[in-house]
């Protein structure tokens, strides 16, 4: 059977031994890679541009998945300086990986991007508020520095529920939901009294050694728990705990669940619910865990009358406070992305469940809705 | 530090003062004088500008980049630069691959992508978008909706709205839905000084000549379309996917002429070459080495069926099944080739035109025999990729790497040059919906002889001071 470039041998014919043709042929026979990723991504014509929340929203060349890549690349030319200015706009990503959806070469702008990331935090290129962030974990092993625990939870069990940073500041209310649902279950669930951030803000903006310090602390105090599982709330977690930690040698000794794997392995012991919902896909469940139907698999399975968003599974939208660094930069921004997504989740039903705390976060404060995270309907919230 | 690579802009007009007055009036968020900008905004996706770029040269940068948020945002700048002479260049998606947004007179690059409103009217089957949304965008919604308009460029991720009506584009299913012209239905569209003009949907009118069509195809070069109305239909309730292998170009050709004349209107129609077929078919046996045929036919079940019959009734060439459909389905907006191979220093482009039944093999076999033996030139190819009762549209696709001592422009253009005159000499037109841009402006009056200065006195009744998109389309 012929192959790929066959086709195109058989028109170069007897023209290919000239040598200005040496180097495509070289890449026609698999010799040579071709070019480098972000090159490759800067000379395409934006064909990942409708997936990303910071280009449909914020709608500026500069800021689009190949525009970015284009700046990158002027940066690795040494065109552009390695500076504030030039970093700016590849900050303006959501890590969301809606891109790499769409890009026939499996591309993650924010993946490809980030070594020139990295190296601009090297050089002592930083964000104020990049480094208040990382002044906190440096300090207090979360991004929002000393926190004020307000419920008392288990310390001793069987499961090991990951809280997030999120909920522990904003939203204690969900982790008693959580736990009590957990509960309900017959599951002995205990906490971490001393829970860290996986670290995966500081990998997002570049702060490779501090990531890598953060990981190895809370990798330690897990492997220590004696766990038999591990829940997380936050889907970014069970992300880094998954993917991330093994790419820096660092191995979690015990299965690691978000909060709806779990429920999706358990569907027979959840209740029953009476209720019209629409749902959120957060972007590191469906992207990241690769669970593109499993929020809208669990909520059926409990009996919910399930109205699907537009962009949903692999098409989700990002809530426009993913990646740590938008948010930081440019809350108003953050702010558009949640309202274009709100508003869609808004079409299907008053009543929104997600399964991320920075979501929930970022839905909350609209008084027409009512948000939940999915572990608070383990507590018969709705 | 690559600093020399820079070239001095061109500047035309009072533009310091005019961006100091946008900024006033639009406010600091929605002007940008930023390097990362300028640089963004200075190309689209026109083959020279990618060249360019890898070599870190940027001929053309704007002084300033706008984004306005609705249709008052955009006369206020288009007032402020005609009071200051100033350029304006409309930018849409930027997938435009004739360098139609290339600010080469220096001035205000116009991102309208922030204008992304959309409102569905099911009774009227009528959609109202913003002329900075997002081609997938509408369509998804619509589609969301139980609707589509049928407009499915292979742009269709990264263009917008107001780009289609633009360059007068079209997209893979318009054998049956048409071209964007055929889909406006209305638009409202600010021309200078600063007024707007507002031509509101209906489903005809004969209230004097269409005003409409002038803005379409016009490239900015008239005013700043700020929304349009647009014909929209249910979704399909039935699909049928066939496909062929004929043993050469002409029974193709030929078949799909016959299946227009009586009346048939499957969606897409695609005819591949001996070359293209084994470069998009090279792992189909019974397919490689012979000129393959797809089409989609979708719609109402009983005409889709109707159609089908008449699709089997007429064409020559042995059935394949649905999988060549599907792959073709599933690599339909697959542009690796451009980011792999450019940056190999190849040189290529798609040239797309149109031309009637009867001149329609004479045609292909002229351009493919000017251009494959240029020098340097890897390959020349075409298919066939939109129909009509009169003619057909034939998509070449060339590559090449210039030959020693040629730079990649003069090699691009070398090829251009052949094909466009093999077109006109062969009886076609020379842009079939990829529009003119600053790559095809050369050849504009040829095709168009005394229209062309008819469309002159247009622009200059318009636009006095000749602040929009100068240059493009050579006006």
């Amino acid at each position: 059977m012929p192959r790929r470039w066959d086709w195109l041998k058989d028109e170069m014919g007897g023209i290919s031994k000239l040598t200005q043709f040496s180097t495509l042929m070289k890449f026609l026979k698999g010799r040579i890679t071709g070019p480098d990723d972000i090159t490759k991504c800067s000379m395409c014509p934006n064909m990942c541009r409708h997936a990303c929340p910071i280009s449909i929203v914020d709608g500026k060349e500069t800021t689009s998945p190949a525009g970015k890549s284009r700046v990158g690349m002027m940066i690795e030319h040494e065109f552009l300086p390695l500076d504030d200015n030039s970093l700016f706009p590849l900050h303006m990503c959501l890590s969301c990986g809606c891109c790499e959806t769409w890009c026939p070469f499996d591309f993650s702008v924010s993946d490809i991007l980030r070594p020139i990331k990295e190296r601009g935090i090297e050089k002592g290129v930083e964000f104020e508020s990049f480094r208040d962030m990382a002044t906190n974990l440096e300090n207090h092993g979360i991004v929002h520095g000393e926190l004020e625990e307000g419920i008392e939870l288990p310390q001793k069990g069987d499961v090991l529920y990951l809280r997030g940073c999120e909920f522990r500041k904003d939203d204690q209310d969900v982790i008693e939901k959580t736990v009590k649902g957990l509960k309900k279950m017959h599951i002995d669930v205990f906490v971490l009294p001393d829970e860290e951030c996986c670290g995966i803000p500081a990998y997002n903006v570049g702060y490779s050694e501090l990531f890598r310090k953060l990981a190895k602390d809370i990798a330690r105090k897990i492997n220590n728990s004696d766990a038999e599982l591990v829940i997380t709330s936050c889907p970014s977690c069970a992300y880094a705990y998954r993917e991330l930690y093994p790419d820096f040698g660092l191995d979690i000794d015990v299965d690691v669940l978000h909060i709806v794997e779990f429920m999706d392995r358990n569907k027979e012991l959840l209740g029953k619910r009476k209720a019209t919902v629409t749902f959120h896909d957060p972007c590191k469940l469906v992207n990241g865990l690769d669970r593109k139907e499993s929020m809208k698999r669990v909520l059926e399975s409990m009996g919910l009358s399930v109205k699907v968003p537009r962009r949903h599974g692999g098409k989700t939208f990002c809530c426009g406070y993913g990646g740590s660094t938008v948010s930081r930069l440019n809350e108003d921004l953050s702010y558009e992305i949640s309202r274009e997504r709100l508003n869609e989740l808004k079409q299907e039903s008053d009543k929104i469940i997600t399964s991320c705390p920075t979501c929930k976060k970022a839905f909350d404060d609209d008084d027409d809705v009512n948000v939940y995270d999915i572990g608070e309907l383990l507590y018969e919230v709705l | 530090m690559a600093q020399k690579k820079v070239i001095e802009k061109k500047t035309r007009g009072r533009i310091a003062e005019v961006i100091k007055k946008l900024t006033e009036i639009l406010g600091e968020d929605k002007v940008s004088t930023a390097r990362t900008d300028l640089l963004s905004y200075s190309h689209d996706y026109w083959p020279i500008s990618l060249h360019n770029m890898l070599k870190d040269e940027y001929p053309s940068t704007p002084h300033a980049v706008v984004w306005p948020e609705g249709k008052e945002d955009v006369k206020e700048i288009v007032k402020c630069c005609y009071k200051g002479k100033v350029p304006i260049y409309p930018y849409g998606g930027g997938s435009g691959v004739l360098g139609a947004t290339v600010p080469e007179e220096g001035g205000i690059v116009v991102d309208l992508k922030r204008m992304r409103s959309v409102k569905v009217y099911e009774k009227d089957l009528l959609v109202e978008a913003g002329s900075g949304l997002n081609g997938y965008y509408l369509e998804d919604h619509l589609n969301h909706q139980g609707y589509t308009m049928g407009n499915i460029p292979q742009s269709l991720y990264p263009s917008t709205i107001g780009g289609w009506v633009g360059t007068k584009a079209l997209g893979q299913f318009s054998t049956k839905y048409g071209g964007i012209e055929d889909m406006l239905k209305g638009i409202e569209i600010v021309v200078p000084p600063g007024n707007v003009l507002s031509l509101r949907p209906y489903p005809r009118t004969s209230t004097g000549p269409d005003l409409r069509k002038l803005f379409v195809g016009s490239e900015g070069t008239m005013g700043i379309m700020t929304k349009g109305w647009f014909k929209i239909w249910p979704k399909p309730e039935k699909r049928i996917k066939l496909s062929f292998a004929s043993d050469t170009l002409e029974d193709s050709v030929e078949s799909v002429r016959r299946i227009m004349r009586r009346g048939a209107e499957p969606a897409v129609i695609r005819i591949y070459d001996k070359v293209e077929t084994k470069r998009h078919y090279y792992n189909y046996d019974d397919i490689f080495g012979r000129v393959a045929t797809i089409m989609v036919i979708e719609g109402d079940e009983k005409i889709s069926e109707a159609e089908k019959n008449i699709v089997l009734d007429e064409f020559k060439g042995k059935e394949m099944g649905e999988d060549p459909v599907d792959h073709w389905l599933d690599t339909r907006f697959d542009v690796r080739e451009a980011a792999e191979f450019v940056p190999m220093g190849v040189v290529f482009d798609t040239i797309e035109v149109a031309v009637t039944w009867s001149k329609a093999m004479k045609l292909y076999r002229d351009v493919v025999r000017s251009v494959k033996p240029l020098k340097g030139v890897l390959f020349a190819s075409a298919h066939a990729s939109h129909f009509y009762p009169q003619g057909i549209c034939f998509y070449f696709t060339f590559a090449g790497t210039p030959p020693r001592k040629k730079g990649a422009e003069d090699f691009y253009q070398n090829a251009w040059e052949a094909a466009m005159k093999a077109v006109i000499r062969s009886g076609g037109t020379i842009s079939h919906h990829h529009g003119v841009g600053r790559q095809r402006r050369n050849w504009m009056e040829e095709e168009l002889g005394e229209a062309y200065s008819t469309l002159k006195d247009i622009k200059e009744k318009l636009d006095k001071r000749r602040i929009m998109n100068p240059g493009d389309m050579g006006l």
